[in-house]
């Protein structure tokens, strides 16, 4: 196929060698005759006859050199082309349309792959299941989603009826250093047959094994990633065997991945990988890692070849509960409430597929994604009716010299197939257009997603995958485009096309009206979601966090990662911040153990004691935080007062830590959404609570105070929230610092203090809240942005393709409207004649575009924010849009309409 | 035409020219002459089937072409065999062995 493709290129030099070689068969055959006796006419007859043709034997070889389907394909394209060259408008105008549909879709489909789709580079990947805990787990919780503790991963290591092997795995952010400045880094804590089980190879050294997991502590060992043994080390050859200072705790490199592995989530790209047996030293104070109550780490299988999925999770549940029931006796579980020892006993193991491994980068975009990814396709199936009225427009135009084929004899297939030529050629155009364009819009959707100190293994390249996408989608869009025209062409009756006069045809009106309306409701559906999405940004940007962002920064720092002791780093902690508070650029500052607005929270449920004793019904947002916390984020106290210095002054571990005041008493502040969930918007004040929810927990703590509600995790969450005073394990620290003057004067003055108290400190953020409210609402951004962009679009090619038609209906009753003009009409009913079709046209669209919208909005409803997918307001201003523009697209044609000149009306033809 | 030759099998005609070929290159009437001589006049081949099947096995890769002087001084468009093309010449001899084989078994079976 590609070498018959190939012989069109060079079918010049071809004929002539043909030519060259039969001319030399014959000359040859003529003198061998003449010489057996024959005259030389004679001689030239018999020649000829035994080649049976010069002209047939030439037409078979062509034959061969291209089929003759293709030759004919390629004679159309040529003639497309030459065609579309002597229009260049037309042509730039349909292939910029479909540019942009196909454009648009390639860059989302570019991203939907490398984040939803795509399979890990490594051995087998459809055989990954991911292992999930389905219940209530009783567990102090670390991490994002599908966590479970690291001994159920190893009880799961040794179901070997069902998994080949069974690995776990932890993100985390580690302070690395080779030698200079200790850098933060990201790194995967990994079991020993992480890299054997996904078949990774090394590129240098070798990999963990699980000699690697034995005994906590015992393995000082780390494997490096790639590009970070290039870009970091300037891949060096002697790196195997140095040693690397992860948080000041030197380990051995005993290797360097393969290039392609950059670990298990496309959101986040480890730079080294440590033994899980190795946590205590990668995540400073973490004691817990042979605990079952403790849940920590992502935990994926391998079936073996011959077990379904089905299989293994169904005959996995008996030696699930009975561990459940183990559970029970070994650890706390028994002193739980029986409410909650029976939703732990309830609970079930669950195995989804995973062959793109584990990201919770993937489980936060893939709905928002495929939103994106629906809409692009209803914008490039927009497109393609565009470029069909189009098509249709010129059809009309040119439709005589298709009768004049047809009547000449070509067939209606072949004329179809001509035709199909031309939009599969655009099509093409455009898509070559649209995968240059690509990256471009690739870089700028993966500039809307959230990034923080992984990177990310995004990237815009144009592969493989994208363009055979991208040759699919154009193929079907020519068809899709083509096939209009074509039909039309292949209907219509030859005898009448040639008795009527050039330009005067009917062109497939009803057709071209059918297309406009289909591009109304389309638009429809794209404005709509527009709406939708702006309606969802602006209300939460309206709403804020309930709190003054203006003037406010927060940094972190993690002085355990370079190895301060608690004791130190809460010395530290304390010197820093009595720095802040005196320094001139500062109005008010504060800490707080858990940031906000990133998407995590400390959860747990709270015992209360109240008239009578009961446990929150689902787990209260929890945090610690220093005196003047609210005060520094303008948070009000609406009853009671804010923590002094004495209540964490007696700071007394016990339990979670809980900070004791002089008196004994232990104090909490609620919200005011604590307040009307649990006291039914009574005053709490002097309530009891307690951490936890077993029948042992006595409420020993006051509540002292409410404050109004600020949102913790997110903008769009509204939740209980529960603050005890700071107590001392700074693990590390969380600062808001209110100030005056410029965020960059300020900036300035707070690095100057964090250098003079650690150079070496790591700061694992520094930002003004302002940028961290704009980054918890990257998505909404991204929706907002990309609907509108989108919306717009439609709207523009609807009224492109509204304005063609009216354009034509004019053209075509000029003589009609001269008529009535001529009779006595009014201007203004000539103008009413033309708007009133226009107006039927959209009024239809938007009809037929509303029901889509409605089986449309489930797919959004999650993404929304106070507002719902059927708005009444959101789809009677859409309506508005689009009747106002289709009118006023509609009201040139009317203008020109209504300046006919009657005289000169009745004069055509 | 009547004759009292046969027409060339469907499908032999390729191997007939491969093995041609395989001896020598040889240009397109070399080949219709040796064609008419190997067959002793046995088998027709017509020259008209023989530039298209020339053409054919020069796009499978089986022959090579090279202008080069011939016998007569002229300029001629001289076929050889390629590697490939030498394969492909052993596996359809031995599956025409094979077939001939088996026919010749059955004729035999007939005649006892």
């Amino acid at each position: 196929m590609m070498w018959q493709l190939a012989n069109w290129f060079r079918r010049k030099k071809l004929e002539s060698d043909l030519d060259r070689e039969l001319r030399y068969h014959l000359d040859r055959r003529i003198i061998d005759l003449e010489r057996s006796g024959l005259p030389t006419e004679e001689a030239r007859r018999q020649a000829l006859l035994e080649l049976g043709g010069v002209t047939q034997v030439q037409e078979e070889v062509r034959d061969i050199w291209l089929s003759r389907w293709l030759r004919d394909f390629v004679y159309d394209l040529r003639f497309s082309a030459r065609s579309f060259f002597r229009s260049p408008s037309f042509t730039a105008t349909t292939v910029l349309s479909l540019a942009l549909g196909i454009g648009a879709t390639t860059a989302l489909y570019s991203l939907i792959d490398q984040i939803v789709l795509r399979a890990l580079p490594v051995d087998h990947p459809e055989r990954l299941v991911l292992i999930d805990w389905i219940g209530f787990q009783y567990a102090e919780t670390f991490g994002t989603s599908n966590v479970m503790s690291y001994p159920i991963c190893q009880d799961l290591q040794q179901k070997k009826d069902f998994f080949e092997g069974v690995l776990c795995r932890a993100a985390t952010t580690i302070s690395a250093s080779t030698g200079g400045e200790p850098k933060l880094t990201a790194a995967e804590l990994v079991s020993g047959n992480y890299f054997s089980l996904l078949g990774v190879r090394p590129a240098l050294g070798r990999l963990l094994t699980t000699d690697d997991d034995q005994t906590p502590g015992s393995s000082p060992v780390v494997v490096l990633s790639y590009d970070f043994w290039k870009n970091q080390l300037g891949g060096a050859a002697d790196i195997v065997g140095r040693k690397v200072l992860v948080n000041q705790y030197p380990m051995t490199v005993v290797g360097v991945a393969a290039p392609a592995f950059h670990g298990i989530d496309v959101g986040e790209v480890p730079s080294l990988w440590i033994p899980a047996v190795m946590s205590a030293q990668a995540i400073p104070g973490f004691t817990t890692m042979l605990d079952r109550r403790t849940r920590w780490m992502q935990i994926l299988g391998r079936l073996k070849q011959n077990v379904s999925l089905q299989q293994a999770q169904t005959r996995l549940q008996p030696w699930f509960k009975s561990m459940l029931d183990e559970d029970m006796r070994r650890t706390n579980v028994s002193r739980a409430s029986a409410e909650l020892r029976r939703q732990f006993l309830a609970s079930t193991l669950e195995l989804t597929p995973a062959p793109q491994g584990h990201s919770v980068l993937r489980q936060g975009l893939s709905r928002p994604l495929w939103v994106l990814f629906v809409a692009t396709a209803v914008l490039l199936a927009l497109a393609c009716l565009n470029v069909a009225g189009l098509f249709l427009a010129r059809g009309s135009a040119r439709h005589r010299e298709i009768s004049t084929r047809l009547a000449l004899g070509a067939s209606r297939g072949r004329i179809g197939r001509q035709l199909l030529a031309d939009s599969v050629l655009l099509a093409f155009a455009g898509g070559l257009l649209g995968v240059v364009m690509s990256p471009i819009a690739v870089r700028a959707l993966i500039a809307f997603l959230p990034h923080n100190s992984a990177a990310n293994d995004l990237h815009a390249n144009v592969d493989t995958h994208l363009l055979v996408f991208a040759s699919l989608v154009s193929l079907a869009t020519g068809f899709l485009a083509g096939s209009a025209p074509a039909f039309q062409a292949g209907r219509r009756s030859l005898d009448s096309s040639l008795r009527e006069r050039g330009g005067t045809s009917s062109g497939g009106l009803l057709l071209r009206r059918g297309i406009v309306t289909a591009q109304i409701a389309f638009t429809l559906i794209l404005v709509v979601a527009a709406g939708l999405f702006i309606r969802t940004l602006s209300g939460l940007l309206a709403k804020g966090p309930g709190f003054d962002t203006s003037s406010l920064i927060s940094f972190g720092i993690k002085p355990a990662l370079t190895g301060y002791s608690d004791d130190e780093a809460n010395q530290l902690i304390r010197r820093i911040s009595e720095e802040i508070r005196t320094s001139g650029s500062t109005r008010a500052s504060a800490i707080a153990r858990v940031q906000l607005l990133l998407g995590g929270a400390w959860n747990n449920s709270l015992t209360i004691q109240d008239r009578q004793q009961f446990v929150t019904d689902r787990e209260v947002q929890l945090n610690a935080v220093t005196p003047g916390f609210f005060a520094t984020l303008g948070a009000r106290i609406v009853a009671g007062r804010d923590f002094n210095e004495h209540d964490a002054l007696n700071a007394i571990a016990v339990g979670q830590s809980l900070p004791v005041s002089q008196s004994g008493r232990r104090v909490v502040i609620v919200n005011d959404a604590f307040v009307k969930r649990y006291f039914g918007g009574r005053n709490p004040l002097g309530a009891l609570v307690a951490m936890g929810s077993g029948p042992g927990t006595k409420p020993d703590t006051e509540i002292i105070g409410v404050v109004e509600n600020i949102s913790y995790r997110s903008v769009r969450e509204q939740w209980e929230q529960a603050y005890y005073p700071i107590g001392t394990e700074f693990s590390g620290s969380n600062f808001y610092v209110r100030f005056r003057g410029t965020p960059e004067s300020a900036f300035r003055s707070i690095r100057a203090i964090l250098r003079k108290a650690d150079p070496a400190l790591p700061i694992t953020y520094f930002r003004t809240l302002d940028e961290q409210i704009d980054r918890s609402l990257n998505t909404e951004h991204m929706l907002a942005a990309l609907s509108s962009s989108f919306g717009t679009l439609a709207l523009l090619l609807s009224l492109v393709g509204l304005y063609g038609v009216m354009s034509f209906v004019v053209t075509q009753r000029t003589r009609e409207i001269g008529i009535r003009l001529a009779l006595g009409a009014m201007r203004w009913s000539a103008i009413w004649l033309v708007l009133r079709d226009a107006l039927s046209m959209i009024l239809s669209g938007i009809a037929i575009g509303l029901p889509f919208v409605w089986a449309l909005g489930r797919l959004v409803e999650s993404q929304l924010y106070d507002v719902k997918p059927s708005d009444p307001a959101v789809i009677a201003i859409t309506t508005l849009i689009l009747c106002s523009a289709g009118l006023g697209a509609a009201l040139i044609p009317a203008h020109r309409a209504s300046s006919i000149n009657p005289t000169d009306a009745l004069r055509v033809e | 035409m009547p004759s009292s030759k046969f027409p060339i099998p469907q499908g032999t005609l390729d191997m007939l020219i491969l093995q041609i070929v395989s001896l020598e290159p040889v240009h397109g009437y070399g080949i219709a002459q040796r064609l008419d001589q190997i067959s002793r006049s046995v088998v027709h081949a017509n020259q008209g089937s023989l530039y298209p099947a020339l053409h054919r096995l020069e796009l499978k890769g089986w022959l090579r072409a090279e202008w080069k002087e011939s016998e007569t001084g002229r300029e001629a468009k001289f076929y050889s065999l390629t590697a490939s093309g030498r394969k492909q010449l052993a596996a359809e001899k031995q599956s025409w062995a094979r077939l001939a084989g088996a026919v010749q078994l059955i004729f035999n079976e007939g005649n006892r």
